[in-house]
């Protein structure tokens, strides 16, 4: 079809992602039960990470409440399985569209606002959803302790407990964002996006529903945490608001400007930064916050784009 | 004033005007474009030309009057739904997709025509695909016919200004506009550029493309455009034929009453 010239370190990440997912494939075999979980949570955190990705470092909104998408679907999940006895697999779909749907509605009043404004009308949103999950509204979300025994997955008759099922159902559903995120990058809806990050102006002289789009961004955003959340909900088994509280939300917008913007491996990268090298360094955990906080300030000063820039072209 | 065959007019403004801050920036303008010609809107700086094309393309709401395109209102509609109707613009200052691709930029043009949804972008189903190849190719034709091929993978702005302003216009001309509006199209280039300029803006109106231009360079002005309008003061002080213009003592006046380096040419 068309064939752009791409740089040599372009091609070998063409490959490196397939190769790094299936690398990922043997972590249950080889490594011990800590780490597998270490990765469940690392994979499970690259999804959100990519679906905040889609807000911001694609359709350009500084979008400081996304934990709130993340939340919703966890708490969908929970809340279905421990009080309706739904199967886990029957609540992910609700989930995903509730998280969706929730996205819709919280951003259709702000998408108009200017780039600071809505990052503060963002962090509004999260603020009152912790609120309301604390202060246990309707009576189904268990206040500040949350909800606890939520129950395993099971597939055709077979339960899915072992850390190493619950780490391949994660690995799996991360291969579809990323197999979701490529899509993107190659249609319409991902152009437009960016389009509308660069100039909105004109991008609508040239026919562009500014407004749809963006809140097609949210929507596609908030339905891909809403699927995270499912997936955390059932690996720490219960919820609690403590897990998508606002400086969460700070995380993932900081993982996506820190990796580098609408690009797949930054994202990732910044995903690993946080979440799997603490562990590494487990007598340093403590520190994560200050040694993340240190590697924000270093890479916006020195390498704006992030450690791992979008490579041009597509 | 305006003797064009045909039905109505293409465009039509009808006693437009539009003040920011107690300052009248358009008063009370009207002309009227038909379809096939080549229009020209000039006046001295700050006459108020590209607010005269903010308010036909739906940037800017006239406080008054109407704006009409083929006999139908489209005043201070959104300017999504005005390229809807096939009014395509480019700007004054070229506002292209920054770090994209030659390509990826004028891929914006297509947008309109694109069928595919949201869900199938998402699943990159076969028809989308597909979809995307023929994109693709048909913007590639028009690269080429903009001698833009070979920088069809650079970032769009990386490139020399003169390219630039001709990505812009690959970017409407993909979209098979009825009429284009071109902000100074011949703001930046140099002479070559700007006589090849007059060549290309005389092709896309034998494709069947009206045009509405604004520009300072009088090279262009007076050797491509049937008509020519021109304002001072956000006001209309001549109409008619090239070679009328030149001659019009209203016109000379405006002109002459500033010192205007950009009519050197």
């Amino acid at each position: 079809m068309i064939a752009p010239r791409r740089p040599a370190w372009a091609r070998v990440a063409r490959v490196l992602g397939p190769a790094f997912w299936l690398l990922g494939l043997l972590v249950p075999l080889l490594l011990s039960g800590s780490w597998i979980s270490i990765l469940a949570i690392f994979a499970i955190y690259a999804m959100v990470a990519l679906s905040q990705d889609i807000v911001l470092g694609r359709a350009g909104m500084y979008d400081m409440g996304h934990a709130v998408y993340f939340g919703v679907g966890a708490y969908a999940t929970a809340i279905l399985n421990t009080q309706l006895g739904w199967p886990i697999f029957a609540t992910w779909p609700i989930a995903i569209l509730v998280a969706a749907l929730v996205g819709v509605v919280l951003s259709a009043p702000i998408v108009k606002l200017r780039g600071d404004y809505l990052l503060v009308a963002t962090i509004g949103f999260n603020i009152i959803f912790v609120l309301a999950l604390g202060n246990n509204v309707g009576n189904v979300t268990g206040g500040p302790d949350g909800i606890f025994g939520i129950g395993v997955p099971h597939l055709f008759g077979w339960a899915l407990s072992s850390q190493g099922a619950l780490f391949y159902l994660d690995w799996l559903a991360l291969a579809a964002v990323l197999l979701l995120m490529r899509n993107l990058e190659r249609s319409r809806v991902g152009r437009v996006f960016r389009y509308l990050k660069e100039d909105e102006l004109a991008a609508t002289t040239l026919g562009v529903d500014a407004r749809y789009y963006k809140i097609l961004a949210f929507a596609i955003g908030a339905g891909v945490a809403g699927a995270a959340g499912t997936l955390f909900a059932v690996q720490l088994a219960s919820v609690s608001p403590g897990s998508f509280v606002f400086t969460e939300s700070v995380t993932l917008f900081a993982i996506v400007l820190v990796g580098g913007q609408a690009s797949i491996p930054g994202v990732l990268l910044g995903t690993a930064l946080m979440f799997v090298v603490p562990q590494v360094f487990r007598g340093l955990a403590q520190y994560r916050y200050f040694a993340f906080g240190i590697a924000m300030i270093v890479v916006m000063v020195l390498r704006p784009q992030g450690i791992w820039p979008r490579g041009r072209a597509r | 004033m305006t003797a064009p065959a045909g039905e109505g007019p293409l465009l039509e403004l009808d006693r437009i005007s539009i003040s920011f801050g107690g300052l009248r920036a358009v008063d009370d303008l009207s002309f009227r474009v038909a379809q096939g010609e080549i229009k020209g809107l000039i006046g001295p700086n700050g006459a108020g030309k590209t607010t005269v094309f903010n308010m036909i393309t739906g940037v800017y709401r006239p406080d008054v009057g109407a704006v009409r395109f083929a006999g139908e209102p489209i005043t201070g509609q959104a300017p999504h739904l005005i390229a809807r109707r096939g009014i395509m613009r480019t700007f004054q200052t070229i506002r292209l997709f920054t770090g994209m691709t030659v390509l990826e930029n004028v891929l914006a043009g297509q947008h309109l025509r694109t069928r595919q949804s949201w869900w199938q972008s998402l699943l990159g189903t076969p028809g989308q695909r597909r979809e995307e190849a023929e994109l693709v190719e048909r913007t590639l034709d028009t690269l080429k016919r903009l001698e833009l091929s070979e920088v069809a993978h650079e970032v769009a702005t990386s490139l020399p200004y003169g390219m630039q302003r001709r990505v812009e216009l690959a970017r409407t001309l993909v979209a098979s506009p009825r009429l284009l509006i071109l902000d100074e199209p011949a703001a930046g280039l140099n002479d070559r550029e700007s006589a090849a300029l007059n060549d290309t803006i005389t092709s896309i109106r034998d494709g069947g493309v009206t045009i509405l231009l604004v520009e300072h360079d009088m090279n262009v002005v007076m050797n491509v455009t049937d008509s020519i309008v021109v304002i001072n003061f956000g006001k209309k002080i001549a109409e008619g034929g090239p070679a009328e213009i030149q001659r019009d003592p209203a016109v000379i006046e405006a002109y002459l009453g500033q010192d205007d380096e950009e009519n050197a040419a």
